[in-house]
């Protein structure tokens, strides 16, 4: 292809390239510049903005540029937004509001901001969403990025301004006990900036896609372009004579299992000669070239095959004799089942009862960044890949099945994740450029496209619920009975534990007489559904937390009054068949919401007494609790040490994909050391140096991970202070340590002193934390698995909708939260909002469908307009065992939304609204009383 | 490969010439990016328009508005004439993707890639523009709908012809225009229905008529004339006529309703706009037009966007807010002419 030289200005500078003009500037700029804080979320269609860029000082998507079109002009990327000593105004105010989370979008964020704030310094909110809407994100629920950009605007203005940092919770709901444990230290319930934030706004951070090495090389996938085939040959022959293609890997060349270890146990890494294919997109081989187009022509030109079976990916039919089985053994992966009492006879005696079928989706998680990986052979020989994940250990030890090589020999490294919401535990990436790297011995990148994670990449599962709820008529609940039919799709991808998920989420936090919850994980040839935010459990709230909002209107009983007069209380026995194991106060959280509940019920019902033509508003409320924790083992580990120059270094595991675990590992060591979080490093989730933090998942990180690193501090301050005290001849509990020393009233010595003190005696400067509950959960006979941790939450929200087109508008929600105790407040907003948004997108308009779903322009997620009103409250009920009272969060925010919007919306109208996502064209038919195929 | 920056059209018509079918117009390249990654462009020489003198221009004329092939979204959506004037045009501008995506893409180009519901091929249809083709045959104007060929083709030949301008008649008192949308989401979306909509109101030569107007305009200056109160009634209450004592002051001398994604092409109801020559715009007439263009059009259904039988659900709702609000901003014009 030909080139022609094109000459511009870059961030200041005059620069030029010889390129193929139309070459996107995006890949220009990562590719043949270097500069790879543009990042790249959809497939250069201009759908995402995260490639945004000023170009003569409008904010353009570069991936929509041909190179040859920027001649002569000036552009700035992030790389010339700031520096680290001289920020720009929004790098200083991004990083205050918490307007970071994975930092992913930041980059192209930040430049729409800067290019509105050059031409109009005094931007209104409305101003700010026009500029900024075409920037998606999906971690933050862009409430602190609005918030961001006003407060730079305030800055650069020269503006007296209200700090961006200011908590924009409406209060936290203390416990009384919680002011004894103190809040001696200014790390805890503060907000601080984001760990490693710089480097999230100056483009500065190395997403996996960015990473550079020499003589790196590409993979390319051949994957199925059928649902379900048996694969009958396979010519390798064709790819190997496009050149730059050096190696095509399939099944055979797979050293150890064929599979994808504990992460699926029925899912091959690629689909051998003879086998089948369940699923679009199901991979086949592995094309590695030394340049990206050579491995996609690679991929192109292999010749695979196919005999198509029948298929479907639905599974009304699939438990039926005749229907396709699609893995040997039949359609039913897994079930699970719990009750108490006897519930028909519950059922019978109760006065008023709700039997319903509540339906929902295949939903994407559209994590901005696309899932990448880099493998490479590492200075020890090891094959190390660098690739998002949940937890490098597990996944060390499943590559290690795959490879058959022992751990050792295998090295697993977490990179800055660009967004996961569940969807970067799937190992399948990693494996396929781990194999990649094993064969070859180079370094090999894979990035997916934005339509590979569409076909491939794991979804939230669909689900059928059959739920019948009873009371009395003063309000009482009696029974419940859920049964959900759950589209597992092609893979197991960990669903065998959804049904557990989903019956446990559907009891919820409520005084049952008799519960009967049953859940069956179902195989379709739809996308391998996997973890997603509350894995399992948001379907199960939706339905159960609908359902008795159709109880609460037959009896005529108040939403949130009866959700008080229900609510279990910590020494009830659940509807589970047991009692919860940590502390448990729904009716506090429930109790928080009132004051908004009233203030918004008055605000509709003036609304709609006004009756405004066509426009009515509804107000829905719902609440849940989720089992925060997971299974396994109740321990977990950490370390810290100090170091010879008396700085300390924490080794960690647990990935941070945005939620902001990293910055919480440093609050809570530097508030147990007694030092400042500067003057702590973090090395975390790399199993060359960090000790297995089992998963990050369940929201269990903070609790769990974050337990082991408050013991590690507490055990290495010991240390510290026992030595400082043989020095300077004093009681250990006279002395203070404070940032770089060590102080009593007859001297100091420095963190430095203390460690070379600790190495001549041979004390381990390196301390290990453990929490364990063995002794608390001796055995979970009651519990199965799992352990009896929950949180409770509640959720409010008016919506606004359009009588004659469905069309709806979330225009507020308030939500409430138990968080145990709030470590990080505005990474615990952040997390609220960010649920928040993304249950807004599941109920108006994310609906994946198999096949037809390619990326953002078809699946709709929310973007800024779209931001309703939130207040958050942050409800603080000490957890017993956690560090610091702390609970779990990030999932749990997710299930009491989309009940609550659902709910409103079936109030506004005067009609149920049983279906996820209720579309304007579900809700428009649901007035018009037509039936809908479902 | 060449990029090339002609700076006149002539040299943009020679270059085409030159290449004889290996060259093709670029102008702000949103669509064409994604086609150049799929390798569905085969051009040795790509012509950009976009830094010819005088092709970033719009021109408020006496007789015609004009714009030129270089001008943007955002320029459109920015310019307060419009904002003002063709509130159909500047709305339109505004529901292109989102602020980067009009930064870039142009109208033309816009109408050249013959999408059948882009929302600057629906306005342009509307507003009857004509674009100025301009080929080694010399230039012409043609109607912008004579463009359309069928779903994303045109009769424009992008590897030797380029479209340099486009205009409109120059908006008189009496002419408004209205612009209606429905996406799945507010911003960055296709339109499940887009649907443009212009009055042209003739006064009625009657004494009374004159009367009512000069009343409404002299007792409510800039507030809305009291037939303007009548679309604010509820939906569910039957439609309101002219308030009583305000006799009908004006019919419809012409009106124009284009719609996507209805047909293969930018959809013009020409039976709706023949039903409403000559009529009074009261809301019996509005509410009849727009039954009426649901009965004209044919939406197909996507599975990812909406059904055929939603669209055609919305396509009353959304034509009648259209001609109401058409009608009310016509009636603004005459009203301030008078005074």
């Amino acid at each position: 292809m030909e080139k022609a030289r094109v000459e511009f200005v870059l961030n200041g500078k005059a620069a030029w390239v010889e390129s193929d003009p139309r070459k996107p500037l995006l890949r220009v700029l990562r590719e043949d510049l270097g500069l790879t804080g543009t990042k790249q979320g959809c497939d250069l269609e201009g759908e995402c903005g995260a490639c945004t860029v000023i170009v003569d000082g409008v904010a353009l998507r570069s991936c929509l540029l041909p190179v040859g079109k920027i001649a002569g002009r000036s552009v700035t990327t992030i790389e010339g937004m700031g520096s680290r000593e001289a920020p720009h105004p929004l790098q200083t105010a991004f990083l205050e509001a918490g307007a970071v989370q994975c930092g992913f979008c930041t980059p192209g964020m930040l430049l729409s901001a800067k290019a509105l704030l050059d031409r109009n310094p005094h931007p209104t909110k409305e101003a700010i969403v026009t500029a900024l809407e075409g920037n998606l994100c999906r971690c933050t629920g862009y409430v602190k990025i609005i918030e961001a950009v006003q407060s730079a605007a305030e800055l650069m203005g020269g503006e007296a301004r209200t700090p961006a940092s200011e908590a924009r919770t409406q209060e936290t709901i203390p416990d009384p006990a919680a002011s004894a444990m103190g809040r001696e230290f200014s790390g805890i319930g503060g907000s601080p900036e984001r760990h490693k934030g710089w480097e999230r706004v100056s483009g500065e951070a190395l997403f996996a896609e960015d990473i550079s090495m020499p003589n790196l090389h590409y993979m390319s996938v051949v994957r199925s372009p059928h649902f379900h085939a048996r694969v009958d040959a396979l010519d390798v022959a064709p790819a190997l004579e496009v050149p730059g293609v050096l190696r095509v890997l399939t099944a055979a060349d797979i050293p150890g299992e064929n599979g994808l270890a504990d992460y699926s146990l029925d899912e091959h890494l690629l689909a051998p000669v003879s086998g089948r294919v369940r699923m679009l997109g199901d991979p086949v081989a592995l094309v590695v070239a030394t340049s990206r187009e050579a491995a996609t022509q690679g991929a192109k030109a292999l010749r695979v095959d196919y005999t198509p079976l029948p298929h479907r990916t639905e599974i009304d039919r699939a438990l039926e004799a005749e229907a396709i089985p699609i893995h040997d053994g039949g359609n039913l992966l897994a079930e699970d089942e719990v009750g108490t009492g006897d519930i028909e006879g519950a059922l019978g005696e109760s006065e008023v009862v709700v039997q319903s079928k509540y339906i929902t989706s295949f939903q994407a998680h559209m994590a901005i960044e696309r899932e990448a990986a880099v493998a490479y052979i590492d200075e020890e020989g090891r094959v190390a890949v660098i690739c998002a994940n949940h937890e490098p250990h597990w996944d060390r030890s499943s590559l290690s099945k795959i490879l058959g090589l022992p751990e050792g020999k295998i090295r697993v490294i977490t990179p800055p994740i660009g967004g996961s919401f569940g969807g970067k535990q799937d190992i399948w990436p990693m494996a396929a450029a781990a194999l990649a790297a094993y064969h070859l011995r180079l370094p090999v990148q894979l990035a997916y496209t934005r339509r590979e994670v569409m076909d491939a990449a794991p979804k939230r599962h669909p689900y059928k619920c059959d739920c019948v709820v009873g009371a009395t008529r003063e309000g009482e609940l009696t029974g419940m009975k859920f049964d959900a039919l759950i589209n597992k799709g092609a893979y197991d991808s960990a669903g065998r534990y959804v049904p557990n998920y989903a019956v446990t989420a559907a009891v919820g936090p409520y005084r049952w007489k008799a519960t009967k919850a049953r859940a069956r994980s179902i195989y379709s040839n739809g996308p391998k559904a996997g973890q997603f935010r509350g894995f399992g459990t948001p379907q199960a709230a939706f339905a159960m937390e609908c359902s008795l909002d159709e109880l609460c209107e037959k009896l005529g009983a108040d939403p949130l009054e009866f959700r008080l007069r229900n609510a279990l209380r910590e020494n009830d026995v659940s509807g589970l068949g047991f009692r919860v194991a940590e502390s448990l106060d729904y009716v506090k959280v429930l109790e928080a919401l009132a004051p908004d509940y009233h203030e918004a019920s008055l605000g509709v019902a003036a609304f709609n007494a006004e009756a405004k033509p066509g426009l009515r508003r509804g107000l829905g409320f719902a609440g849940m609790w989720y089992r925060f924790g997971k299974f396994g083992r109740p321990l977990s580990q950490a370390e810290i040490e100090l170091g010879l120059d008396g700085s300390f270094t924490i080794y960690a595991s647990g990935a941070d994909y945005g939620q902001g675990i990293e910055t919480v590992f440093t609050q809570l060591a530097a508030e147990r050391l007694g030092v400042s979080r500067e003057a702590l490093r973090l090395v975390n989730a790399d199993t060359a140096h960090t000790l297995d933090g089992d998963v990050t998942g369940a929201s269990r990180n903070t609790y769990w991970v974050g337990g082991g690193v408050t013991d590690a501090a507490r055990g290495l301050r010991a240390a510290i202070l026992d030595a400082a005290a043989s020095l300077l001849d004093q009681a250990a509990d006279t002395l203070t340590l404070r940032d770089d020393r060590v102080s009593s009233p007859r001297g100091e010595l420095s963190l430095a002193r203390i460690a070379q003190e600790l190495e001549a005696r041979g004390i381990p400067r390196r301390v290990k934390g453990t929490i364990d509950l063995r002794d608390v959960f001796p055995d979970n006979e009651r519990t199965g698995l799992y352990l009896p941790m929950f949180v409770t939450g509640a959720c409010l929200a008016q919506v606004e909708v359009e009588i004659e087109t469905g069309l709806t508008r979330v225009i507020s929600v308030s939500s409430a939260h138990d968080v145990g105790r709030v470590i990080n407040r505005r990474g615990a907003e952040g997390q609220i909002e960010g649920s928040i948004v993304m249950g807004m997108g599941s109920v108006l308009m994310e609906e994946f469908i198999p096949g037809l779903s390619t990326g953002f322009s078809d699946y709709m997620i929310p973007t800024m307009r779209s931001t309703p009103d939130i207040r958050v409250h942050l409800v603080e009920t000490p957890s017993r065992y956690g560090p610091f009272g702390v609970k779990g969060l990030g999932e749990a925010a997710m299930l009491a939304t989309a009940p609550a919007m659902v709910n409103a919306i079936s109030r506004a109208i005067g009609l149920r609204i049983r279906r996820m996502p209720a579309t304007a064209e579900r809700i428009l038919a649901a007035i018009r009383g037509e039936k809908t195929t479902e | 490969m060449n990029y090339v920056f002609p700076s006149t059209l002539a040299e943009a018509v020679d270059i085409l010439a030159a290449n004889a079918g290996r060259a093709r117009v670029i102008a702000g390249g949103t669509d064409l990016a994604p086609m150049f990654r799929d390798g569905k462009i085969d051009a040795s020489v790509l012509v950009d328009i976009t830094r010819i003198a005088g092709l970033g221009e719009i021109e408020i004329g006496d007789e015609w508005i004009v714009v030129g092939a270089a001008v943007t979204f955002a320029m459109l959506r920015d310019t307060p004439y419009f904002r003002e004037r063709v509130p159909a045009l500047a709305q339109a501008a505004a529901s292109v993707g989102a602020a980067p995506i009009q930064a870039m893409a142009t109208w033309l180009g816009n109408i050249a890639q013959a999408m059948p519901a882009a929302d600057g091929g629906i306005v342009a249809v509307a507003l009857e523009a004509e674009a100025l083709v301009e080929d080694p045959a010399g230039s012409r104007w043609v109607p912008v709908e004579t463009l359309y060929k069928g779903a994303k083709t045109s009769s424009l030949d992008s590897t030797r012809q380029l479209l340099s301008h486009l205009r409109f008649p120059r908006p008189r008192a009496g002419w408004a225009s209205s612009w209606q949308r429905s996406g799945r989401r507010p911003s960055l979306t296709l339109p499940i229905l887009n649907c443009a909509v212009t009055l042209r109101l003739a006064p009625l030569a009657t004494p009374q008529a004159q009367a009512a107007t000069a009343g409404l305009a002299t007792t409510q200056a800039h507030a809305a004339p009291a037939m303007l109160a009548a679309p604010q009634a509820p939906a569910a209450s039957a439609p309101a006529a002219a308030p009583e004592g305000a006799a009908p002051f004006a019919t419809i001398a012409s009106a124009t309703i284009a719609l996507g994604p209805v047909a293969t092409l930018p959809f013009r109801a020409r039976g709706v706009e023949a039903f409403l020559a000559g009529k009074t715009p009261d809301n019996y007439v509005i509410e009849e037009a727009a039954a009426l263009a649901t009965s004209e059009c044919h939406p197909r259904s996507n599975p990812l966007r909406a059904s055929g039988d939603y669209r055609s659900a919305l396509i009353p709702t959304l034509v009648g807010k259209a001609l109401r609000e058409a009608r009310d901003r016509a009636i603004a014009t005459m009203v301030r002419e008078q005074q």
